[in-house]
């Protein structure tokens, strides 16, 4: 088992990461003095603190190993990401019928099981049910079809 | 004390805020009772429904949406054996085996009824601590604001579940990402790359919704939902026996919830757990743990409830979140441009009281809608996931839209979605990190304010008498962590938990 592969080594270094990369985004904050702290003093501080911690964690987790991170699976994680990216592009652009539809279809191929008419029946449904939510019960400005509704 | 009540009570029994508490337990019971989801990722997700509501009504809605929430969870561990959250596992335990045997109704009417005592003396426990607690609160300073805070997110550490290490370093990584915005005293812009969205802090709700909601779904998708089949609910009515053994469970475990409630990193799935410990040493019967013993439903039921109560305490008196489902609620309130503390009971005694008010009848509303209407929510528990999860994604995608009708929102709760996969994946609690997220920019608030006041002296914090307590109080606990023979204790009680 290799020991990078942990869960606490990857903890330490995302928090290694995050670290040095609010110190980077941050380096034009003038840091003040103590009496009088300028913007940026709180966030050096806390960079600085997360490089620490971050350091330790993975240092601990090399010298006396930690529980193995699990292979993760890319399909769901890809595919509701994929979905919600679909939703805010097409949104605005085509309406609501066209978003939801990609959401739906995208994240129903993230699931184990995929059979098109149940998509198609979830994607009627949702749509009759948002449009009675959203555009009706709560009057809410959308259109349900850009140009159409 | 009467006069205040009275106060809450006319507020709460408004028609407008009757309809929302009833509405938020509706939903809150509708999401909650679905498997997998817990409430801190159903309040995440109902987030934006609540936003354009006036202040006190959605402090209102989102109580009934945790209750609701709270209640669902343990109908899913009863019927099906999947809990919906932490503090419903141990509800599992026993409360599935008295479903097999053919007792289902039973268990489920004991832990609504159970759950209703336990609201009631939870809800008059915090009319009780709310005032003195709250006037001692208003004798702090900002250093003194700054440790206690610094306890509380210490406290919140030594009770998370995992790596003590870990949890410190998703606090101040909440803290870092609280810094995001326009400093306030300033106007200097922090971490916003030029997005002029970003100028006002990252949205609260958009990484609730992502961290918890949307990170929830993915790994429920990841893990294969095996269902055993709903069991069917006859008679509603437990057997004298029954109701005899439930009694004294009952009351125990509201004692040890209430109290185990108001601990700072406490709250339900503490209570439900040393409940059920408890229950098993006192019994005695032990043997029958484990195979549907009433009081292993009873007791832990109650005891979640009390705790999910008595936690608002330190939230609504200090400010002080105790748990994630309390950062959420605080996460709330600012939104709605009401900052928790101390000041909130004076300034706003209707919110104040009005909140607590509604807390009993949300607890009351449960009750009738959970137990006549459980035939919904067994209908509900057969749809099969892999309809609920897309349509669970579109209601978060459009809620988030619909906070401020902009698609940045539906993008930033992407983002924090496969931020907060990842946290799942590498054992990176969420809790601490929303716990940061939310005392941050407060807590620089203070820190700054009280290095004003001393010239830059840090030695305000220990000559301040109270701050000096506090920082001690944090101390000893971070000591106390450190102790080999403390660590395995706690390790060995989130063992229990994880099995």
């Amino acid at each position: 088992m290799n020991r990078f592969l942990s869960k606490d080594f990857l903890a330490g270094v995302m928090f290694i990461a995050f670290g040095l990369t609010a110190l980077w985004f941050g380096r034009d904050l003038a840091t003040g003095s103590t009496v009088r702290m300028g913007p940026g003093y709180v966030p050096h501080m806390l960079s600085y603190i997360m490089l620490v911690l971050g350091f330790l964690i993975a240092v601990i987790a090399m010298f006396y190993g930690s529980e193995p991170v699990e292979a993760p699976q890319l399909r769901p994680i890809v595919m509701v990401t994929a979905g919600l990216v679909a939703f805010a592009l097409l949104f605005e652009t085509t309406g609501m019928f066209p978003s939801l539809a990609a959401l739906v279809l995208i994240a129903s191929l993230g699931g184990t099981e995929f059979k098109a008419t149940e998509v198609a029946a979830n994607i009627a449904v949702l749509t009759v049910l948002c449009i009675l939510v959203f555009k009706i019960g709560l009057s809410m400005n959308i259109a349900v079809l850009n140009g159409v509704w | 004390m009467l006069s205040n009540l009275g106060l809450g009570m006319s507020v709460a029994l408004s028609l407008q805020n009757l309809l929302y508490a009833f509405i938020g337990c509706m939903v809150g019971t509708l999401i909650g009772v679905l498997p997998g989801i817990g409430p801190v990722a159903t309040i995440a997700m109902l987030l934006p429904i609540t936003f354009h509501l006036p202040p006190v009504a959605a402090l209102i809605m989102l109580a009934g949406i945790y209750y609701g929430a709270q209640y669902g969870g343990s109908t899913t561990s009863i019927l099906v054996n999947l809990p919906g959250e932490a503090s419903s596992v141990v509800t599992c335990i026993d409360g599935y085996q008295m479903a097999r045997k053919g007792r289902a109704g039973a268990a489920l009417s004991i832990s609504a009824l159970g759950s209703f005592f336990a609201g009631t003396v939870g809800t008059l426990i915090i009319v009780l601590f709310a005032e003195p607690l709250t006037q001692m609160a208003q004798k702090f300073g900002p250093a003194d604001y700054c440790s206690l805070m610094a306890l509380g997110l210490v406290a919140a550490i030594v009770l998370a579940n995992g790596s003590v290490l870990k949890a410190i370093a998703m606090v101040f990584l909440g803290l870092l990402f609280g810094l995001v915005g326009t400093d306030v005293n300033t106007g200097a812009q922090r971490f916003t790359f030029g997005i002029p969205e970003l100028s006002d802090g990252i949205d609260f709700a958009p990484i609730a919704m992502g961290l918890f909601g949307i990170a929830e779904i993915v790994v429920n998708l990841e893990r294969k939902m095996t269902r055993s089949g709903a069991i069917k609910v006859t008679s509603l009515w437990p057997t004298r026996e029954e109701a005899r053994r439930a009694w004294p469970a009952v009351i125990r475990g509201t004692a040890l919830g209430a109290i185990l409630g108001v601990l700072p990193g406490g709250g339900p799935t503490l209570g439900a757990f040393s409940s059920y410990t408890l229950e098993k040493k006192v019994s005695r019967r032990p043997q029958e743990f484990g195979r549907g013993a009433v009081e292993g439903v009873a007791a832990p039921e109650s005891a979640n409830n009390a705790a999910a109560q008595t936690s608002f305490i330190p939230m609504l008196t200090l400010g002080i979140p105790s748990n994630a489902v309390m950062a959420l609620m605080v996460g709330a309130m600012i939104i709605q441009g009401i900052q928790p503390g101390p000041e909130v009971m004076t300034k706003k005694p209707d919110l104040f009281w009005g909140m607590i008010a509604s807390m009993w009848i949300g607890n009351l509303m449960l009750v009738i809608i959970n137990l006549p209407m459980i035939g919904m929510w067994v209908k509900l528990l057969t749809v099969p996931y892999r309809f609920l999860a897309p349509a669970i994604l579109l209601f978060c995608a459009i809620g988030a839209y619909s906070l401020q009708n902009s698609i940045f929102h539906v993008e930033q709760v992407a983002i924090f979605g496969v931020l907060g996969y990842v946290f799942v994946r590498l054992g990176c609690e969420g809790a601490p990190f929303l716990l940061g997220l939310v005392l941050g920019p407060q807590m620089e608030e203070y820190f700054r304010r009280a290095m004003l006041l001393s010239r830059g002296d840090p030695s305000v914090f220990i000559q301040r008498p109270i701050s000096l307590g506090l920082l001690v109080t944090t101390a000893i606990l971070l000591v106390l962590m450190a102790l080999p023979s403390l660590r395995k204790a706690r390790e060995e009680a989130f063992q229990e938990e994880e099995g």
